[in-house]
Parts: C-alpha cells; structure tokens; sequence
C-alpha cells in the first residue's frame, strides 16, 4: 500500500527537554493506525508537529509525497487532512447544524465567492448527512455548548469528515464517552474507513477501543517508538508491557 | 414560533415607524442628538464586528471615526462631493485598518488592546499636529452637507434622513455578511481559533478582514459626522469616543445584531433623558451603566434573552450566536 503520510526523524524539543526524538513512520492507504503511549510519552506533540501547530525542530513530514513540514494547520486541512484535539473543540455557541457547515464551508470556492453565495455555503444537504450518520439528529439545532460530554464529542469527530478528508489524525476520540456511544464511535470510524473514504491515525489510551478499531499500533515511551505492530503482537509485546503498563 | 416571528416583525415596523416620525417632533437638538445616535451605531455596528463578531479587541475606532471625518472636511470644503468622501475614507480605513489587524495575529485581548490604544495616539497626535493637513488645533468648520440627487440635505431633518438611510445600507450589509459563511468563520475565530484553523478556517486573513470592515464602517461613520456637527477637531476622536464605542457594543449585548443600536441609544440618548434631575444626569448615567455591568455583562440583549429563556417563552435570539455563554 502507498503512505500517505510519511514521518521521518520527527524531532521536537522544548528548551533542553526532547519531546519527540527522531520518530519515523508511515501511514498507508486504507489503515487506521493507532498511537499508544502512556501519559507525556509525546503522542500529541507528535500530531502537532505532523499538523502545523507546533514547527519541528528537526525532521520531514510528506503528504503523498509531499513536503508538508511547517505548513499552517488550515493550509494542511485544505490538503485534506484533517484532526481532533485532545480536549473537546467545538464551536459552543453555534449550533451542531452550523458547526458541520463551518467544518465543510472553506473547501467551497474561493473567500469571495463564499462572501456572494449562500449562507450555508450550500452544505445544509451535507451536514445533515452527517447529523443522521452520528446521530445528532435530535440536537441539530441545539447550541453546540447545550450538548451533552459525549454528543459533543460525536460532534468533535463530525466535524473532522465534513470535508471528506483523505487522511484523519484523531486525539483521544474516546475520552469521556460511555461504553454504549463508544461503540457507537467505532462502527462509524469503521464504516468510513471500509468505504475507503479516510485513513486514520489514532491517539488513544482505551486499550480495549485501539485493539478492536486499529489495524496497526506504534508506541511511543519518552518521545520515541519502541515498538510497531498488529494489535495482538503489541498486546503480548514484553516491551510494551514493561514500559507502558509499568509491570 | 410563527407568534414570536410575528412579535419581531411587528416591533421592527414599529421601530421603523418610529424613526420615520421621530424627527417631526422634535426641535433641532433633538434631531441633532438622533442623527448622533444614528452615526454612531454605524460605528458601533463596525467594531461590534471586530469585537462582538471576530473576538479581536480595538480600542482605536475613533480612530477610523476621525479619518473618515477628516476625509470627509478636507474633500468637502474643497468642493467635492461627500460620495468621494465615502469611497477614499473607505479605501484608506480599509487599508489602515488590514495593518492594524497584523499585530492581532501575534497578540491578543489585553496586549492588544494596547497596541490599538498606541495607534490610536498616533492618529490622535497627527490629527493634532500635523497643521498642513489637518489644521491641528483649529479644526475644520464650515463643513457642508451633501445635496443627493438635487436633495439638499442642509436642513437637520433631510441630513437625519440621510444619516438613516445610510444606516439602513450598512445594516443591510452587515445582516448579510454576518450570516455568510464569513460571519461563521468570524464567530468560530471569536470561539476558538486553533479549531478554527484546523478546518481551514484562514484565520489570518479573517482576522485582518474584521479589522478591515470594522475599521471601513468606523470611517464612513466619520463621514457623516463631519457635516453632522460641521466644525471638526481632534479631540473628537481621542481615546474618550473609542472608550464610549466599546461602551456601547458592550452595554448593548456584545456580538448580537441590534447590539450597537441599543447600546449608542444608551450612550447617546439615555444622558439627555436623564436631564430631567439636573445636575445628577451624569451622574445617575454612570450607576446604570455600573450596575448594568455588574449584574449583566453580556448586555442588553443578553439581559432580554435570559428573561426569555426564564419566562420559558422562545427567545428571540440572537441574530447569530453570541460571546457571552453564561447569558445564554
């Protein structure tokens, strides 16, 4: 499978303190990898070098083959890539409606074109798309803030396909969401990536979530991968075990 | 729903009904007070974007006020039409304030503050100094009012009606560009700009853009002040009017639509009903304002959405989301 994302000697140091030491690794076509590491091992410096809102301190980062390293978030995301954060980020005071159209609305022509046409940017038809695949019918036109910790959650992970990225890096998608909407969260990342429609890179610390979603699994102790593997070799990996569960 | 629609329509025809007729009972200092309060919405409406809308803190709007009105004395006195006024204001304020919108991009809320408040004295000391141009301390007088399509509008009424035709213009355009995708992206720059950006959002060239529009109505509002008051001087256009502008987008619900029209209501009007107790006015103005602050910071409009929101009745809303959460 060719990468579409590509990472080599990703390095980032804050001060005298290295959060990410020469990581290098490649995200293929159609898989949803998965990042595990335990808490300041470096994950999310790595997605905000590998996304624009950090700026390396050495090392490439290559979208299809092209250099992205340093690139603005929007620029990137434009590019077709797309993220969540760690912390939940939606728009609270717009509603949930409103948030899925601002998430689509800047890959529509030009700003000034944007200016002169619709007020929904003609994505209205889209976001309900996405209302009825996340199941957030019920709270369309609720204020984003009104939203129970798991809807904005859905939400949060919505608004990151609303533009059909190609490639999807998601932070802790499954932080603070009840078992009963987590797996909901599954089947759905599942489903839009079996109709090819997006590659995923996932942070996360749910063990049992990252096993049963990804195809693949890199961990990241103290800023470097120890280890790279299927689901079940990094589950029986002695490394692993010993670095991350502490045993 | 259909009721509360109804309830708006009927109060906005009202409204409308009544700055019609206002003019015609009033005596000369009462129209004179109405067209200021009609200018000075134009320039609230533009920092009420910058601010309510786009999150970027200005304290130089009476900055653009001031070379909007200089604009407008130095073109008129010498003969051209205040439309050409309208057009070099906007061009320059539009310019000037795209600059002033770079410093936004590396600081934010206080710290900006500042670096407006530092524009703001140097328009202020360039007004003052700078005799050549802006005859400094003597000011401009004799600054005539337009005649529009052979209506002259010298006398206070026709030059109010004037005044409020331009504001029904400016409302109209800033209706339509706040419920563009372009007031989406203000709102989710205001909210969270880093979320913002990584959905494309350009959050640099939106930011500038709502320095720049802000900045344009701040300009055309000084365009219509300079024939209003027909004498200009710098102190007009000193840190005071920025301080009272940022008064009147706040008092009036900071980010709603019909914000700045009720907040220059109070800042403008409300001193002069309170005449009646003499020397106390300013005084009874400063514990409103006080109070009003204290208890309800989202404004106005914030206060009338929370009493909707208790009565359990729709609220009217705002006209797109607003900053204030804990109002809603």
């Amino acid at each position: 499978m060719p990468a579409v994302l590509e990472v080599r000697d990703l390095t980032k140091t804050f001060g005298g303190i290295s959060a990410v030491s020469g990581v290098s690794f490649d995200v293929h076509d159609g898989e949803i990898l998965g990042l595990i590491g335990p808490n300041g091992s470096g994950k999310s410096t790595l997605f905000n070098c590998i996304l624009g809102q950090l700026t390396p301190s050495a090392g490439d980062v290559r979208l299809d083959g092209r250099a992205i390293t340093g690139m603005r978030p929007c620029d990137l995301n434009l590019l077709g890539v797309g993220r969540t954060f760690q912390l939940l980020q939606v728009f609270p005071q717009l509603s949930v409606r409103e948030n899925l159209i601002l998430a689509g609305q800047e890959h529509l022509g030009s700003m000034w074109s944007r200016l002169a046409g619709q007020p929904d940017a003609g994505l209205s038809g889209a976001a309900n798309q996405m209302i009825e695949f996340f199941r957030l019918a019920a709270v369309a036109d609720e204020r984003a803030g009104a939203l129970s910790y798991g809807q904005q959650k859905l939400l949060d992970v919505a608004m990151a396909f609303m533009a059909g990225p190609r490639l999807v890096l998601l932070d802790e998608p499954a932080g603070g969401v009840n078992p009963t909407m987590l797996a909901g969260l599954r089947e759905r990342l599942r489903a839009i990536n079996e109709t090819g429609k997006a590659t995923f890179v996932v942070i996360e610390h749910n063990m049992e979530f990252v096993m049963s979603l990804c195809t693949r699994v890199l961990v990241l102790v103290e800023g470097r991968i120890i280890a790279e593997g299927a689901p079940e070799a990094i589950r029986d990996n002695r490394d692993v075990i010993e670095a991350y569960l502490g045993h | 729903m259909t009721f509360a629609r109804n309830a708006r329509l009927i109060a906005a025809v009202a409204v409308a009904a009544l700055l019609l007729a206002a003019p015609f009972g009033l005596k000369p200092y009462g129209i004179y007070l109405l067209s200021l309060w009609v200018v000075m919405t134009i320039a609230a409406i533009g920092l009420n974007l910058t601010l309510g809308y786009a999150g970027q803190i200005s304290l130089a709007q009476a900055s653009f006020v001031g070379i909007g009105a200089y604009t407008a004395a130095l073109l008129t006195t010498q003969g051209w039409p205040l439309a050409a006024a309208f057009v070099l204001a906007a061009v320059l304020c539009f310019v000037i304030g795209w600059l002033l919108g770079y410093p936004a991009l590396r600081v934010q809320h206080h710290y900006l503050a500042f670096v407006t408040l530092a524009f703001a004295t140097l328009v202020f000391l360039i007004l003052r100094n700078e005799e050549w141009l802006t005859r400094g301390v003597y000011g401009i007088s004799g600054i005539p009012r337009p005649t529009v399509l052979g209506w002259s509008t010298q006398g206070p009424v026709d030059f109010y009606f004037f005044c409020l035709g331009m504001l029904a213009l400016v409302s109209a355009a800033t209706w339509w560009l706040i419920r563009s995708p372009w007031g989406r992206a203000f709102t989710a720059l205001r909210e969270n700009a880093m979320r913002a950006s990584s959905l494309g959002v350009d959050t640099r060239r939106y930011t500038l853009m709502a320095f720049a529009i802000g900045s344009v109505l701040g300009g055309i509002s000084g365009v219509l002040y300079a024939p209003l008051v027909q004498f200009i001087e710098p102190t007009a256009f000193a840190l005071g009017l920025s301080l009272n502008l940022l008064l009147m987008v706040i008092v009036g619900g900071s980010g709603y639509f019909f914000g700045p029209f009720l907040g220059a209501a109070v800042s403008v009007l409300l001193p002069e009903w309170l005449r009646f107790s003499e020397g106390l006015y300013l005084i009874l103005y400063a514990v409103f304002v006080m109070i009003l602050m204290a208890f309800f910071p989202s404004g106005l409009l914030g206060l009338a959405e929370r009493l909707h929101k208790r009565a359990g009745t729709p609220a009217p809303g705002p006209a797109v989301p607003t900053r204030d959460g804990e109002a809603s």
